[in-house]
């Protein structure tokens, strides 16, 4: 039976998280979060009087092997069997047709036949590893990658496969990679976002690919332009609202403190009410963020040799080059979880030789470049780096001289923060349609990722209408063969 | 994905105690309830009979026997080492599923039943058998779960301080404040009330004139009257309008990924201010809203033109429209519909239950598929089959008068088909008298590049010397390899000639094949119209990379041998010339003459009937026991007489909208008093379930549930009900008796502070500075389907550049405007019963920084400066009354203007005056006084 009427019926998880709130050194409230991190086993922050600020670093649940994500993402799906997943059947067999039944594709004509690669391979590094002469700057640094090419995925289309690579899920709206990152970790500095996309996509799935979904709206990704634009149209503001277009910091900090001599006011009129004390912190907190976070987007200090070391000093690779040193800079101040993002360019239904020349001399060197870069400042070691596209490309011919979509069985790479370098995981079938070896689902991906950064994915939970979900849904497995 | 039921402990022991490999009644059921569906759900997608990946098939006992490339995987003399075993256990190289590993109780029943001999049921029959998803008894808590009860007619309590009640609903929080020993808060004063309502009705605050009237008025109905004129306004939809439009997560795209425009949604979001505004009886409302288009017409023959816009409720839901496994994008958006059906209507998670039952609440799996089918039997695409989805629209007139229009659009794109031919035609003329040159076409571009001038080189071969030029052009190696000249850029002076000639003659067989192609096509498209209703078949598109030398030479628009537009005259013929005139004087005409386009709904239709069956595991491939169309058991037993026809649809409406229904009443009142307290009498609105909360006045609740019907399902009235309570008008201040014995407030002992959403926050200072825009309904979009992957066009229209209200500013799903990001809109696409409240640092910045914020600031303060009229203490007390709504405090009045005038002394250039009011009044914007509401 019900009770006829509760008692004062109370949550004690909001009592709490008041008394947090009213104890917070600081007061960036965000109501209803400490008793999520509670249940997260994340409350050590707590205790530290920050139990209410959502973006206050915080413990995992055990020691993280990587501190910090760069996700270099390649829109479009770039061929696994041109690049790092050599195959000697398809030069064998070129042109004869597909031996196997062919999966559900995204093509709804028959497909066309095996398709040999379009680059030689060559063995990279001391590890041998082969990679193709689409990317020579890559394979020069193969040593330090771990390369997986036995990634699987459930989306022929790459609306569902960017929301799953990114969420989990293609179907659902849920919250992106980052802002489970974020959520579990808070961020290392308090005036800067904690997640940020650099100029992302806008298609297939859009900003739902780097939204918190049900989690609370700090955890969402902050968007820096995005990949229609070019980078002189948003560097001067690249968060939105930062800048003041017309007065003098010291102008501003006078308004600022009439602000709040009004708001002290107000709240002394008003008792019991922590929120009102909150949003005072917010704009002091909101007014050191537009002091202090333009400079980590100065790229251009960066020196001559970096600059060149990226291929900032070439047209050509000047794009992104630009992002992955923003990448690296704010890495170094300590923001969480960074994508950088190389437009929807990579979908080579037809032309892939020319396309994909073209796409590889925009990316291969400013990687490369990344990875040098964090190596030499002894940043590798705890920053993860990742390097995907949504899927990869199938074996077989489509358009007579492009790939069709393929997520069955394709290459990722990822490097620094734990990992195994120089390592090969997993392994496609001879043509390198399915993966038989290793295959490591997305979701599994996703569990080895949380891993890294000291997460059970089991127990990285959010309660939302009535029932606790997780970045990998009821599934995956951490690829623990991969990690050093 | 999918999980397994769990399975009995007990029933494990029993059959591993049975004798090895003899099958007995309950193997055969532990097979079938367990193993069957564990193969089926995580295996058979690749173990098929067609796929056979590894050699292995899993979905039959002779695929199972024979096992895999490396042999059986069951190893019956030596279970425990079983292949079956190991791959899934995951710590072997090769990890099965693939897409995860099994749940612990799965890799139990595997190991139980691969112990125990693996026996399968052998007869072929058995395959056909899917295990029956269990109508269980519900337990007695579960039946006598306090939302499922009838509503019942309360007591009116007694209370001690009779003085305060002024409405029944007084009784109800007074007399439960008294037993806890706490006092109501006392009466707000009447600027404070009038903001609070004027935000509460409208999304907007008081005007000047509105403040002193309001408190210049002493009479005793003065408050009523405000009520009652708030109410009467338009501004009064747009902001209830906005309440509904979370719940039913209304946009103007599909989401997901392809994010297509819903060209029509925003007739219903017209329609649901509309409704709002003509206090629509509410159980008409949702029975418009779910069976609109069925409900009858005054006039035969005619459309019910409202009631189709209605269901536009159903029809604007996210969707997977470039999903190629077609059943599941269907299944997706019937089980997106059933979800927003039930959280708005019942307040339950029906959806929960689509794999398995509920985990929480007494509904079944079966429940689910029950009203899946009724879904499943409307119509919500146009063509679900095609590679993108095409979206349904539907006309809002007779199919009489649309059938003329699209005839006439028939007649448009005839016409254009014959513009086509002609062309066609010519161009291939054209081509083929090329053709044969190609050779010395490529070899003279050889001579000319070696050094030779086009125009010589022309002359001398007798060859086209604008057309020598573009293949000397084109020959010239580029930025981009082109492997398909390598052969040629390769050859040695020798081969030239050769390689020339082996170069014009694969030409010619493409071009052949090429034009065969188009010639069919054109034959097709002359049978298509004659035939009438069959739609003329696609034009062939070439395929560039079957051949990139032909394509670049021929169909390219600079190719050497594409034709310019302008050279047409020269070698089209004279009849083509004349034929071609013609067609486009009779295209002109066609385009005056054309009628206008008939307005267009985004709404559902009925579709045909489904006869739905449950899916094991929610897995849509394996189809299990019939789920006829009722409604849950919980609510209406099993002795239910299932739809006969159609959808169910309009049952499914009656049913709702029945005045014993338990749900739909309480559910609707309990969102009113949130719209006026912030929070229900049950806190989580769209979930009266298990998991949710319980009232916190459940009295209360059914009283206002009970009124509500009594009224003819007015919401208006329940407006008025509520609002001129004594609860309704408390101030917001708390005692610290109240704060130590509820810091929750869940008893109401005073108004609940809160903060402006973030339409009454940006359109409240649009309108503080007079710049708002009260225009109402159309749209501000245009066009239909998608835009370029990387254009702009596919960001939401920018709120701060536009001064309409918000309501009316399209919102594409996939990437909504910053500003909703900031402020907590929601995401548009999942049902939104109650807005978080975030209090984070980026939305200080939008108030210190941005230039719609300064641009309000700036206006109000030249509207101030420019009332010669004014000194600068009353211009400092209409600034407080346009922001804040009262009337400063003389101490208020002095901060200000001394902020005024030392500020000024740090502008040193003539405007000084205006910027320095400008900043004045944008503190005012910022102020926590001005963002909360007390």
């Amino acid at each position: 039976m019900e009770p006829k009427r509760p008692k004062i019926p109370s949550n004690p998880r909001v009592t709490s998280r008041r008394a947090m709130l009213r104890d917070a050194a600081c007061g960036f409230g965000y109501l209803g979060l400490a008793g999520a991190l509670a249940d997260a086993g994340l409350l050590r922050a707590a205790a530290d009087g920050m139990g209410a600020r959502p973006l206050a670093p915080r413990e995992p649940h055990f020691t993280p092997k990587a501190k910090q994500v760069i996700f270099l993402f390649m829109h479009g799906g770039p061929s696994s069997v041109d690049t790092f997943d050599p195959k000697e059947r398809l030069i064998r067999d070129a042109g004869k047709p597909l031996p196997i039944k062919r999966p559900l594709a995204f093509d709804d004509q028959p497909p066309g036949p095996l398709m040999k690669p379009f680059w030689k391979f060559r063995q990279g590094g001391e590890s041998g590893i082969p990679v193709s002469d689409l990317f020579p700057h890559m394979r020069s640094v193969v040593d330090d990658l771990t390369v997986i090419r036995s990634m699987v995925g459930e989306g022929v289309d790459h609306g569902a496969a960017l929301l799953q690579t990114f969420t989990g899920s293609s179907t659902f709206t849920r919250p992106s990679m980052g802002s489970w990152a974020v959520y579990g970790l808070g961020t290392e500095n308090q005036d800067l976002p904690g997640y940020i996309t650099i100029k992302p996509a806008l298609s297939h799935g859009g900003a739902k690919n780097w939204s918190s979904a049900f989690l609370p709206g700090a955890f969402q990704g902050t968007a820096i332009g995005h990949s229609g634009l070019k980078i002189e149209e948003f560097k001067d503001e690249p968060i939105e609202y930062l800048v003041h277009k017309s007065f003098s910091q010291e102008q501003q900090r006078y308004e600022l403190d009439m602000l709040q001599n009004i708001n002290r006011r107000h709240a002394e009129l008003r008792k019991h009410d922590p929120e009102l004390e909150a949003r005072i912190q917010a704009f002091e907190l909101a007014f050191r963020m537009q002091v202090k976070a333009p400079e980590a987007f100065e790229v251009e200090r960066e020196s001559d040799a970096t600059k060149k070391l990226y291929g900032y000093d070439r047209e050509v690779t000047k794009d992104f080059a630009w992002q992955c040193m923003l990448a690296r800079r704010l890495a170094e101040r300590g923001v969480r979880y960074i994508q950088c993002t190389h437009s929807y360019k990579w979908d080579q239904h037809s032309d892939l030789f020319r396309k994909h020349t073209q796409n590889a001399a925009e990316v291969d060197k400013p990687i490369a470049g990344l990875i040098k870069d964090l190596k030499s400042r002894g940043m590798l070691d705890d920053t993860l780096v990742i390097w995907a596209g949504e899927f990869g490309r199938t074996p077989v011919s489509q358009g007579g001289d492009g790939r069709d979509h393929n997520p069955y069985g394709y290459t990722i790479w990822m490097a620094g923060g734990g990992l195994k370098p120089g390592f090969v995981y997993g392994a496609t079938d001879e043509i390198g349609y399915h993966a038989v070896e290793d295959r490591i689902h997305i979701h599994d991906f996703h569990a080895t990722v949380l891993h890294l950064l000291g997460f059970d994915h089991e127990k990285l939970t959010y309660h939302y209408s009535g029932r606790d979900f997780r970045l990998t849904d009821v599934a995956g497995v951490v690829a623990k063969k991969i990690i050093a | 994905m999918t999980r397994l039921v769990s399975f009995s402990f007990a029933l494990v022991v029993v059959l591993l105690s049975a004798p090895l490999f003899a099958q007995t009644a309950s193997q055969v059921e532990f097979f079938e309830k367990n193993i069957r569906p564990l193969f089926a759900n995580n295996c058979q997608v690749c173990h098929n009979p067609q796929m056979k990946t590894g050699g292995l098939d899993l979905s039959t006992s002779e695929g199972f026997m024979h096992g895999g490339a490396s042999g059986p995987v069951v190893d019956k003399t030596n279970p425990v080492e079983s292949r079956l075993l190991k791959v899934t256990s995951y710590d072997e190289r090769i990890k099965m599923p693939p897409t995860g590993k099994l749940s612990q109780e799965a890799l139990d029943a595997l190991r139980a039943w691969v112990e125990f001999g693996a026996p399968w049921p052998g007869a072929r029959q058995a395959a056909e058998k899917r295990p029956e998803p269990a109508t269980r008894e519900f337990s007695e808590e579960e039946r006598n779960f306090w939302a499922f009860q009838p509503m019942k007619e309360p007591e009116l309590p007694r209370v001690g301080n009779e003085a305060w009640v002024q409405s029944p609903i007084d009784r109800f929080i007074l007399s439960i404040l008294e037993e806890e020993g706490l006092e109501p808060a006392p009466p707000a004063d009447k600027a404070t009330l009038l903001r609070r309502a004027s935000y509460d009705l409208t999304g907007l605050p008081p005007t000047e004139q509105e403040i002193i009237s309001f408190i210049e008025d002493d009479s005793e109905d003065a408050f009523d009257k405000v009520v009652d004129s708030l109410l009467a306004s338009k501004r009064y939809g747009e902001k209830w309008g906005r309440h509904w439009l979370d719940v039913a997560r209304y946009a103007d795209s599909t989401g997901n990924d392809e994010d297509h425009r819903y060209p029509y949604a925003w007739r219903y979001r017209d329609y649901v201010i509309q409704a709002f505004n003509d206090d629509m009886p509410y159980d008409q409302f949702i029975r418009e809203q779910i069976a609109g288009d069925l409900l009858p017409v005054n006039q035969p023959g005619q459309v019910n033109r409202r009631g189709t816009i209605a269901t536009g409720f159903l029809a604007l839901g996210p969707k997977a429209i470039a999903q190629q496994d077609k059943k599941k994008m269907l299944y997706d958006v019937y089980d997106e519909q059933l979800d927003v059906v039930s959280k708005a209507f019942l307040g339950l998670t029906i959806t929960c239950a689509r794999c398995h039952d509920h985990k929480f609440d007494p509904i079944l799996t079966k429940d689910y598929y029950s009203l899946i089918g009724m879904f499943a039997s409307t119509r919500s695409f146009k063509d679900p089959t095609t590679h993108v989805a095409k979206l349904l629209y539907t006309p809002l007139v007779p199919e009489e008068e649309y059938a003329a229009y699209t005839a006439h659009q028939d007649k448009i794109d005839d016409n254009k088909i014959a513009i086509t031919n002609v062309v066609d035609e010519q161009l291939e003329g054209y081509s083929n008298s090329l053709s044969p040159k190609l050779a010395d076409y490529m070899l003279a571009a050889r001579k000319a590049k070696d050094g030779a001038s086009v125009d010589d080189v022309a002359k001398t071969n007798g060859l086209d010397a604008k057309i020598l030029g573009r293949w000397v052009e084109y020959l010239k190696p580029g930025a981009v390899p082109q492997p398909h000249l390598t052969e040629w850029r390769g050859a040695s002076a020798d081969d030239l000639e050769e390689i020339a000639q082996s170069y014009q003659q694969r030409y010619r067989e493409r071009l052949d094949e090429w034009h065969a192609r188009l010639a069919k096509w054109r034959a097709s498209v002359a049978r298509s119209l004659k035939a009438k209703n069959m739609p003329p078949p696609m034009k062939p598109r070439f395929v560039p990379g079957e051949d990139r030398f032909f394509h670049e030479v021929s169909l390219v628009k600079e190719g050497p041998f594409a034709l310019d537009e302008e050279d047409r005259e020269k070698v089209f013929s004279r009849e083509a010339r004349d034929k071609l005139a013609e067609l486009k004087a009779q295209e002109k005409k066609l385009k005056e003459t054309m009628p206008p386009e008939p307005d267009m709904a985004c709404a559902v239709q009925e579709g045909e009937t489904v006869d739905q069956k449950v899916f094991v595991r929610g897995d849509h491939g394996s189809p299990g026991v019939d789920a006829p169309k009722v409604f849950p058991v919980i609510l209406e037993g099993h002795d239910q007489q299932p739809v006969a026809t159609g959808s169910g649809r309009l049952e499914l409406a009656d049913w709702l909208t029945r005045r014993d229904h338990p749900l739909t009443a309480r559910v609707m009142a309990n969102r009113i008093w949130q719209g006026h307290f912030g929070q229900g009498i049950v806190r989580t609105p769209s979930n009266l379930g298990k998991m949710g909360e319980r009232p916190t006045h459940p009295d209360l609740l059914d009283y206002l549930a009970l009124r509500f019907i009594d009224s003819g399902w007015s919401i208006k009235q329940m407006h008025r009900t509520i609002m001129l309570s004594s609860t309704y008008r408390m101030s917001s201040t708390v005692s610290d008796k109240q704060n130590a014995a509820d810091p929750q407030n869940r008893l109401l002992s005073h108004f609940q502070r809160r903060r402006l959403a973030v339409e009454e926050m940006r359109d409240g200072l649009l309108a503080i500075d007079g710049s708002i825009d009260l225009t109402m309904g159309g749209t501000l979009q245009t066009g239909f389907g998608t835009d370029r992957e990387n254009s702009n066009k596919r960001l939401s229209m920018n709120p701060d550049e536009i001064n309409r209200r918000l309501i009316y500013i399209p919102l594409r799903r996939a990437n909504l405007a910053p500003l909703l990001n900031l402020f907590d809109f929601g995401d548009a696409t999942t049902p939104l019963g109650k807005r978080p409240v975030t209090n984070v640092a980026p939305q200080a910045l939008f108030l210190m920084n941005s230039e719609f914020v300064a641009a309000r600031a700036r206006n109000l303060a030249s509207e101030l400066l420019n009332d010669d009229a004014e000194d600068d203490p009353r211009r400092m007390k209409r600034a407080y009354l346009a922001t804040l709504n009262r009337v400063p405090a003389p101490d208020e009045i002095d901060a200000g203007l001394s902020y005024v005038s030392r500020i000024q002394q740090r502008f040193d250039d003539t405007t000084a005056d205006i910027d320095a009011w400008m900043s004045l009044c944008r503190v005012l914007m910022a102020s926590n006084d001005f963002i909360y509401v007390d």
